[in-house]
Parts: C-alpha cells; structure tokens; sequence
C-alpha cells in the first residue's frame, strides 16, 4: 500500500515516497549512459544466421586476444537507416549484393587497398566486385566467402536408374524422362517462395546461357530506351532461356505452387526427388533432417557443348568499412584479424564456401567438390536475378510465368519497369 | 439516458452530453488542457506531420533516402501514372478494401446482435470472439498459410472434394479470397465490439414500445436497431475502410504479394520499393494514395451525413 498523502509525524508522505522513486529510477536510467569501459568499441555487423554463433564466437577471442579494441557483434541494424543517420556499423561482413553496390558507388564505403588483405584476394574474384556499378579507383570491398552454387542431385537416385551426370541440354532432357518413367520427381520445386525461383532456375537457366556481364552493362547504358527494337532487352535477350525454364517446369512435383523452402528441404532429405535447384546452404538445412542421404552437385547444361557449362557464385560474405565508422583503426584490425588463412579457411570449409584468396585451399565436402574445377577455371557467373533493383519484383514475376502467365509479356512488363526506373534514376 | 446502460459504455454514451455542456459553460479554455494536449501533438508532429512532409518533399527527387539527390520535377508522378504494376495495385488494394469492409460489416454485426441478445454464457462467448484480435497480424497470416497451404489441401483429397485439393494461395485468381478471409477473421472482433456497444445504447423502452405495436423481430431490426446504431456502422466503416487500405502485414504472411503479383497491396509496393532504394518514386506514391485516402474518407463521410448522430 502506498503511504498516506502527507505526513503527519514519522511515517514518508506519499509525495516524498513517489519521489525518491522517481528519482532512483532516472538515477538507474542515466547509469546506463554512462560510457561502457575503458576500450574503444567496434560495432561489427554480421547478419548471415547460420553463421552469427561463428562470429560472435570469433568476436569475443579478438576482443580477449588484445586490449586495444573491443568487438561488438550486431545483427539486427537496418544498414540502409543506419547510413541515413551518418552512423554504420564499423566492420561490415554481408552478402554483397545489388543493395550493398549502391552504398559502394556513393562512395559510402573506404580504400581497402592499403591492407596486405587486399593483395591476397584472387584476381577474377575481386573482378567480380566490378560487375556492379563501382566507385572507382577504390577497393571498396573484400570478398571474404564465395559460395558456388548448381543443380544439387541425389546420387543413389541416379545410381540405381544407370544415368550418368548430364553435360548438354539434350542429355538433361533424358534424365528428366527416364525419371519421370520410372515415378520419380525429376526436379523438386518450391515455388511458393518466389526467391527459390529466381535464385534457382531462372539464374541457372539463363547463366548458362547467357552473357550476364554483358547483358546489364549494355541494358544500363541504353537505359529508359529498352524495348523491342534495342540490342539488349529481357523480351528479347531472356526469352529463350526462360522457355526452357518453363520447359524444365514439366518435370517436377505437382504440389510445387503450395511447397515453400523448408519443404523442399525436407523432401531432399527424404529421397523424393532427384534434383534441387538451390545453394549449398540448403546443405546445412538438408543436414537437420538427420537422414542418410548421398547428394552431389553439376552446372545445368543449356547447351549441347559441355564447354559451356558454368556455376553460379555469389560473393556471400564480403568485408567493408564505411568512411564515416568511427573505429577505422580498430575495424582494419578486426578485418586483418577475419582475413588470416587459419581462420578464413576454417570458416568457408565449415560453411561450404569457397575460399577467395590466391592460396586457397581445395574445397573437400563430396557435396560440393565436383564444382572445384569450375571456379578453379573461372568457369563461374553471377546470377543474373541479382542484377534486377529490388524495386521490380522479378521473383514474383517469375513465379507467375511458371504459373502459367505468357512469358513473352511478363519479360516485356519487366522492360517496361526498367525503362522506368532509369527515366527517373 | 436510460438506466440500462451498462458501466462499460458509460465513457460512450456521457462523453458527448459532457463535452456539450462544458463549451456551453465555458467561453475560455482552461490553459491546462493545452498543457495536457501538447506532449501528445509534439510526439505525433515529430513522428507523423514531419516525416510526411519530408516524403513529400523528396517526391519530386531521385533521392535513394541517402547521399546526393537532385530536385526532377514531376517525373516520379508521371511515372506513377504510367506503372502498370502500381495500377493494378490500387486495383487490388480498393476491390479487396471493398469486399473486405463489406464482409467484416455484416459478419460483426450479426455477432453482436447475437452476443447483445439472452444466450447463455454471454461473456465467455464474448471473450472467445475478441481473442482473434490480441494476436499479431504476421502470427495469423503464417498460421493460416500453412492451413491454407497443408492442412486443407489434404482435407480436400481426403474428402474427395476437388477444388480444394489444390491450395487456394498458389491460385492468383482466388488467391485476394484467402486474403479476404484472413483480414475479416483478425478485424471483426474490433467491429463486433463497436457495434456491441452501440446496441447496447438503444434503450430497452423502445423495444417495449414497438412490441406493444405488435412489431416482429425483422421489423424491430429493420427500423429501429439499424438506425440507431448507423453512426457507429459510419464509424466501422470509414475506420475499416482506411485499415484496409494500408493492408500489408497479412498480405506478406499468406502469399508475399503472389502468386506473382496478383495480391500486391500498394502499402507493400511502397515499402517493397524504398527498401529497394527506389524511395523518392515510392514517396510520389505514397502522396497520391494518401489523396486517395483523403478523397475516399470524405466521399464516405459525405454520403453517411446525417445517416448517424455520431458523424453529422
């Protein structure tokens, strides 16, 4: 009960008991303004999920490894919000994507190439940070993980229907037929998640058919003119691809427009399909189911020259430190920390990446080892859904093409947004 | 008023008289009701009249939300107007406003005829309706995505009932109808309570009048409840119509805007679109919905005058 309203001889008034209350309160609330102690704060931000145990844990034996610094490990910034308040995380170690390019060309994003870090990165690798609007004369920044990606196959499926690892279009077709005979799904789709479309088969399909590069450096320049009649459009240029995509669509489960990417997992690890269309970090969600399953990974072939074929890669985990951070000194150290072999190594050989520096190691998981040779020879691209602005749905126009909605008008609708956007850019 | 008001509806009902006889009293107003108004509009000028202004002023940028930008005129607003994803998502988002405040209407009202009349356990009933509404919009749209998606379907084979085999999400003609569904199950609780408390203000003696004149139930319904509680159908109206409008949470839950852009709210462009860096367009957009809104609320308002004593 609260004491009675004023005083009347020992007993606190009501009004002195609110407040001494108030008053500790706001005393405890200013405490934790209070600067946290004696050691400079690198706020590091790394939001990948399966990995943010790894890097917390990484995070913590460098701040107890030296006295200098101290590792703050975020996750949840939103990094565009972030910048817009003029205050980054200092060490950023993200997917480098569409998105992040944009803070790159701003100018958002310091020089790392005074750091022997930046020495060591393979060169066609680094070269792949340039497919992206660039700010040039800069290495904005370094690419710590690759991640290759193809068609994963179930090897006892293909074992025990005597089919061998396709090369060319035509071959591929064939699997998919003698499977279909036998009553087994050839391909496991999950269109319910309109990413796994994008970032499966239409990337497939059009990589390994397409010069992506060449095809959005040529569409930025010709810019609010795309349309029919220019050199270079998605009506023109990714139509054909996509009729094979569709085409590729007669092969698989008939549930696939209510299946989302938990589901295809799952079923992966089941045995009940042949194919999947997705990265090697559905690996790791494959794994949980706990079953005993032999999967294996080969490029799509669009084509009938086995020259051709390709992976697809994505800078997944790439470092950077914005101009504006204010611990520049103690992120250089923190990233020179993440760069060391030992430790770059052990991350990509547990994450199934591929290592981006010069002296690299092999990759050794069976799931992944069959694509080694490609981005040993450079046979790789970036896949071309990567290169659309998130403000045109493409997933979302893809999962309506493979719904059944007239391809040709669809790649024409995305046409017509990307003039758009450039008329207003 | 009437003496069978309950407690509950005492703040309602007396607010109106009070407020009536306090300017009737009074020609000055006592400074301290500023003092009481003024955190409340500080924060909401901050947070809402600011950044409005602000989107509205950036709309006739290319700005990305940071870095350089450049004043361009009325591009973005002609772009808009040339968007065909844009326009069939107002499409979208006005025919399911619609359906949904239609549905959500009707729905609430018969529930709270029911719960107003003498059925047994009253206040349990009550209780059990207003629960879809304490939870979370994505927690629904996620569980009911999955019943849609998984449950149903097999329901549907078991049963041998065709249509329903195939989930109704992955249909983008039928797609709007779950989401339909999904949005009148979380918001009639909200209506059904306005409306109870407006049935619970018609006072008991006209019912005995018009029973003495021999009216049916139908009758009673037709000319005496409906009238009376039409300003609180105004408020439900007009109130829905807006929060539908804004329709965003259930959409991304149940389908994500697809099957490929078939249920694509214009909130969900807009947000999908700044979060892509295309926010100066997406600001342009949202300054012509917000005159939709604005268009949309006063033509309601319009046709409801003097149809109800709380919106005249």
């Amino acid at each position: 009960m609260l004491p009675p309203l004023t005083s009347n001889g020992t007993g606190v008034s009501r009004r002195t008991f609110l407040a001494a209350a108030g008053g500790a309160l706001t005393a405890f609330g200013l405490a934790g303004c209070a600067p946290g102690g004696t050691r400079p704060t690198v706020t590091f931000h790394q939001s990948k999920p399966e990995a943010v145990p790894y890097f917390r844990d990484l995070a913590a034996k460098f701040s107890a490894s030296q006295d200098r610094v101290r590792v703050l490990h975020d996750m949840a910034t939103n990094l565009s919000a972030s910048f817009v308040r003029s205050s980054p995380p200092d060490l950023g170690c993200l997917n480098y994507n569409l998105e992040m390019a944009r803070f790159m060309e701003r100018g958002a994003l310091s020089d790392l190439s005074d750091l022997p870090a930046a020495a060591s990165i393979r060169d066609d690798v680094l070269d792949l940070t340039n497919w992206y609007p660039t700010y040039a004369g800069r290495t904005s920044v370094i690419p710590y993980s690759v991640m290759a990606a193809s068609v994963i196959y179930n090897r006892r499926i293909f074992e025990q229907n005597g089919l061998a690892v396709p090369t060319t279009w035509d071959e591929l077709i064939e699997v998919c037929e003698v499977l279909k005979a036998a009553g087994i799904t050839p391909i496991y789709g999950t269109f319910r998640d309109p990413w796994t479309i994008a970032q499966g088969l239409f990337d497939y399909t059009v990589g390994g058919m397409v010069n992506v590069r060449d095809f959005y450096k040529k569409m930025h320049e010709i810019g609010e003119n795309v349309g029919p009649d220019s050199e270079v459009s998605f009506q023109k240029t990714m139509l054909e691809p996509v009729k094979r995509m569709v085409q590729l669509t007669t092969y698989i489960n008939p549930d696939a427009s209510s299946r989302g990417y938990g589901d295809g997992n799952t079923a992966m690890a089941q045995g009940q399909a042949a194919m999947y269309f997705q990265g090697p970090w559905a690996f790791g969600e494959i794994e949980k189911a706990g079953t005993d399953v032999d999967l294996g990974t080969f490029p799509l072939p669009m084509t009938s020259d086995p020259a051709d074929l390709k992976v697809r890669v994505n800078i997944d985990l790439s470092l950077w430190v914005p101009e504006v951070a204010n611990a520049q000194e103690g992120a250089r150290a923190f990233l020179q920390y993440l760069m060391q072999p030992e430790i770059q190594n052990s991350y990509n050989a547990e994450f199934l990446g591929f290592g981006t520096s010069k002296d690299a190691p092999a990759v050794t998981d069976p799931r992944i080892v069959e694509m080694q040779k490609y981005y040993d020879q450079g046979r790789f691209y970036m896949g071309a859904s990567q290169f659309i602005p998130n403000s045109i749905p493409a997933a979302n126009y893809f999962q309506s093409i493979i719904g059944g909605a007239d391809a040709e008008s669809t790649l024409r609708r995305m046409d017509a947004d990307w003039a758009r956007l450039a008329f207003r850019a | 008023m009437s003496s069978t008001t309950k407690p509950s509806t005492r703040a309602v009902v007396t607010a109106p008289a009070a407020t009536q006889s306090i300017s009737a009293r009074k020609s000055r107003i006592d400074p301290l009701y500023y003092f009481f108004l003024f955190p409340a509009l500080a924060i909401f000028t901050l947070a809402v009249t600011l950044p409005a202004v602000l989107g509205f002023v950036y709309s006739f940028t290319n700005s990305i939300g940071f870095g350089d930008f450049q004043f361009i005129g009325i591009r973005n607003f002609i772009a808009v107007f040339q968007d065909e994803g844009v326009l069939s998502a107002y499409g979208f988002t006005l025919g399911f406003a619609l359906v949904t405040v239609i549905v959500v209407n009707a729905v609430a009202f018969l529930l709270a005829l029911g719960l107003t009349s003498r059925v047994r356990f009253r206040a349990a009933l009550r209780t059990v309706f207003v629960i879809p509404m304490v939870v979370s919009g994505i927690v629904i749209a996620f569980v009911f995505q999955y019943l849609f998606s998984n449950s149903l379907p097999l329901l549907g084979e078991g049963m041998g009932i065709e249509p329903l085999a195939t989930s109704i999400l992955a249909n983008p003609d039928l797609a709007w109808l779950a989401i339909v569904f999904v949005t009148a199950w979380q918001s009639i609780p909200s209506a059904m309570l306005i409306y109870i408390a407006g049935l619970l203000t018609v006072p008991a003696e006209v019912y005995e009048a018009s029973s003495i004149d021999g009216a049916t139930p139908w009758h009673n319904l037709r000319h005496i409840t409906l009238p009376l509680v039409a300003g609180y159908a105004v408020i439900n109206m007009v109130l829905g119509f807006k929060n539908y409008l804004n329709t965003y949470d259930i959409i991304v839950g149940l389908t994500d805007g697809g099957p490929g852009v078939a249920t694509r709210s214009v909130a969900m462009s807009i947000f999908r679109g700044f979060e892509g860096g295309d926010y100066a367009y997406q600001m342009a957009n949202a300054v012509v919905f917000f005159l939709i809104s604005i268009v949309i609320a006063l033509i309601q308002l319009r046709f409801t005058r003097g149809k109800g004593g709380i919106a005249a």
